[in-house]
């Protein structure tokens, strides 16, 4: 954890909160107050001209980004500039953010193929992506630019480039995973939000006579709901620590699988709790539950993280798990 | 520490690694007694080890992983030994706490009896002054080890007619003394690992009372805190998944593979969850809504666990297949119900999280 957490999330958390307050404005309005405050730069060296700040600060912003249900790439941008700076590329004027999926091929210094689901592929200036033990980047200019959206209406770009000018630099960074523990921590974030919004609803709903919340079943949901909030924040710290002491690919992997079960149970819970009022587009809960949905799949759902964990621990054998996992905490 | 326990251990199947804190064998207990791994974080005056309370919790880790046989001490080491130090007199650790360390002196806890189980505050076991002791009364139940410890320390109501937790006093009473009786409760499972406990006009000495009179309920709600959050509570059915990994082989079908990245994430996130807790406890807090998570999330891990695996498995095999794998589900299918009843319902879990939501 680095000293400057707490003015780091206190700016964080009023900014991202102003921007909540008026979810309609056009994200070319929102984007400069962020990009005015550098989180872009969280995990640059202060050397770098960056923040000087480790994986424990992004996953504090990017949990209050998913807190306040935020509908910016801020962890994006800022693993984009970190990823560039590793692999020895020139910072990037203006957003980059980084694409999860990507299809083609690179010859001569020219890339052909696509970029799917980048989040605000279209409105970043850039894109970062990794390929063949590349680190990519391609400028959306030239790209041709097909529309796509989350569930909440976030864009999720694809980019389809014809023999376009790319900057490559070999890069052994795994983005697929580091985009994992951003969506791991904003699912962490709006757990934690959501949780807090069925408390005080449950707490002000009066029916047969008393608040919901005196009904032991009610209780007993919310105390589930609680426990599940609790576990995703408690694995995405562990994965940030690690990441903080070298090689994270076992906990980001493990984090992004927890946190996708409690993203599904939480929204659940969340919904029940708050009955008919929650299912309206006036009330702001869904602002944190339709992102949980789409956050579940986003850089890896259950099945991919699940698959790839399963055989990296099948390959420890039957008498290799506990040490690693001992061995691993030992590390951090 | 794996040397030890490769070293030390007896040689088990994985049905016999399985719920291992619940496994008796005092032979281990004693090795790991003159090993120092019993009372390592006690004062070294009182046999301890003075070790650091995050150094004690990577051994139970390890001891649980690998399965290793201790039920004898395990209840002695995790809260009867703290009790008295905390709260006992310098007589009271000087005599009991060096056979605790040294694996040769094992406690059982008197806290449930036939009409107080969740609502332990009910409880009516009466102790009254007798001149310069006590004479106590009443019937405690699912007392675990009561047939193998030589100790109870146990939660008596000292004002009678005392509303709930109040009036509640502890004392140790050695099982031997006159007035105690022991008998079995067999499990379903045919085991032995519970009994009830006759307590008829026993008397002891009030040298034998633990902490002041009326301070028993703040004592018990400490004990609980060391009770709820250890990694006992989510390592339960851990052999089966190693038996699942062994089952699955290096190159394991989607299905087990998937099955079992599932599971890791979990142990995983809950080894971090315990962890943390137990850096609470060292710290000197009493983290008791973070032990109650851990416990309840811990106890439905070691639960689904076994149910998993089973829902994954082709059926080839059915359960009275003579494989490990099939050997410990069929003891953790049939034994882990109880694992989210030990140590506090899950439904009094939730409701201690929930009272800490500000909902009670």
């Amino acid at each position: 954890m680095s000293e400057s957490r707490t003015p780091l999330t206190d700016t964080a958390d009023r900014l991202f909160a102003d921007v909540a307050a008026n979810p309609d404005a056009a994200f070319a309005e929102v984007w400069p107050a962020i990009a005015e405050a550098g989180f872009e730069s969280l995990l640059l060296s202060e050397e770098q001209g960056g923040f000087g700040g480790d994986w424990g600060d992004l996953f504090a912003v990017a949990r209050l980004a998913g807190a306040h249900a935020l509908a910016a790439p801020v962890g994006e941008a800022a693993v984009a500039a970190w990823a560039l700076a590793q692999a020895g590329l020139a910072p990037s004027e203006g957003l980059a953010t980084i694409a999860p999926v990507v299809d083609g091929c690179l010859a001569d210094g020219r890339f052909t193929g696509s970029l799917r689901g980048a989040p605000w592929g279209g409105a970043a200036e850039t894109v970062v992506a990794t390929h063949a033990g590349s680190l990519l980047r391609l400028r959306t200019a030239d790209a041709h630019v097909q529309a796509g959206h989350s569930p909440v209406g976030e864009p999720r770009d694809i980019l389809i480039f014809e023999a376009a000018a790319v900057e490559a630099a070999p890069c052994d960074i795994d983005l697929f995973a580091c985009g994992a523990f951003l969506r791991t921590a904003q699912i962490a974030g709006a757990l934690d939000a959501a949780l807090e919004a069925s408390i005080v609803y449950a707490n002000e709903r009066v029916q047969f006579g008393k608040p919901i919340s005196k009904f032991q079943t009610v209780q007993q949901s919310l105390a589930v709901f609680a426990i599940e909030a609790a576990a995703v924040n408690s694995a995405g710290q562990a994965a940030a620590r690690a990441a903080d002491a070298g090689d994270a690919g076992f906990e980001f992997a493990a984090a992004k699988l927890r946190a996708n079960a409690a993203a599904g149970q939480g929204a659940a819970l969340a919904h029940q709790v708050h009955g008919a009022i929650g299912f309206t587009h006036e009330y702001p809960l869904h602002r944190l539950t339709r992102r949980l949905a789409g956050w579940r799949s986003e850089f890896g759902g259950d099945r991919f993280w699940a698959q790839r964990l399963g055989c990296r621990v099948a390959g420890l054998g039957p008498e290799g798990l506990w040490p690693e996992l001992a061995r691993r905490s030992d590390a951090a | 520490m794996r040397d030890f326990i490769a070293r030390e251990a007896p040689k088990s199947d994985a049905a016999g690694r399985a719920n291992c804190w619940a496994v008796c064998d005092a032979d281990f207990s004693k090795a790991m007694g003159r090993a120092g791994y019993v009372g390592m974080t006690w004062p070294v005056e009182y046999g301890g080890h003075a070790r650091h309370p995050l150094h004690r919790y990577v051994v139970l880790e390890e001891l649980l992983a690998a399965g290793a046989p201790v039920g004898m001490h395990w209840i002695a080491d995790r809260q009867s030994g703290p009790l008295l130090l905390r709260y006992g007199t310098e007589e009271q650790r000087r005599v009991h706490l060096p056979g605790i360390a040294a694996g040769e002196t094992y406690v059982c806890i008197g806290m449930s009896e036939p009409g107080a189980g969740s609502d332990l505050a009910s409880i009516r076991t009466q102790g009254v002054r007798d001149g310069d002791g006590w004479r106590i009364s009443g019937q405690k139940v699912w007392t675990t080890n009561a047939h193998n410890a030589q100790l109870m320390i146990a939660l008596v109501r000292t004002v009678e007619g005392s509303q709930r937790n109040e009036g509640l006093t502890q004392f140790l009473i050695p099982l031997d003394t006159p007035g105690v009786t022991v008998r079995p409760i067999i499990d379903l499972v045919g085991g032995h690992d519970f009994n009830e406990v006759f307590l008829d006009n026993v008397h002891v000495p009030d040298t034998a009372r633990v902490g002041a009179e009326g301070n028993g309920w703040k004592q018990v709600t400490a004990e609980l805190s060391l009770e709820r959050s250890g990694p006992e509570r989510y390592l339960s059915s851990y052999a089966a998944l190693v038996e699942l990994i062994r089952f699955a082989g290096p190159d394991p079908e989607p299905v087990l593979a998937v099955l079992i990245g599932r599971l890791t994430a979990e142990l995983w996130t809950l080894r971090q969850m315990s962890q943390s807790t137990a850096a609470k406890l060292a710290a000197g807090e009493d983290p008791a809504l973070e032990a109650a998570i851990v416990k309840d999330l811990g106890n439905s891990f070691e639960q689904e666990l076994p149910r998993a695996i089973q829902a994954a498995l082709d059926g080839a095999d059915d359960l009275s297949a003579a494989t490990d794998l099939m050997r410990v589900l069929a003891l953790l299918l049939q034994v882990s119900p109880s694992f989210s009843l030990r140590g506090g319902t899950r439904e009094i879990l939730r409701g201690i999280i929930a009272r800490g939501l500000g909902l009670r």
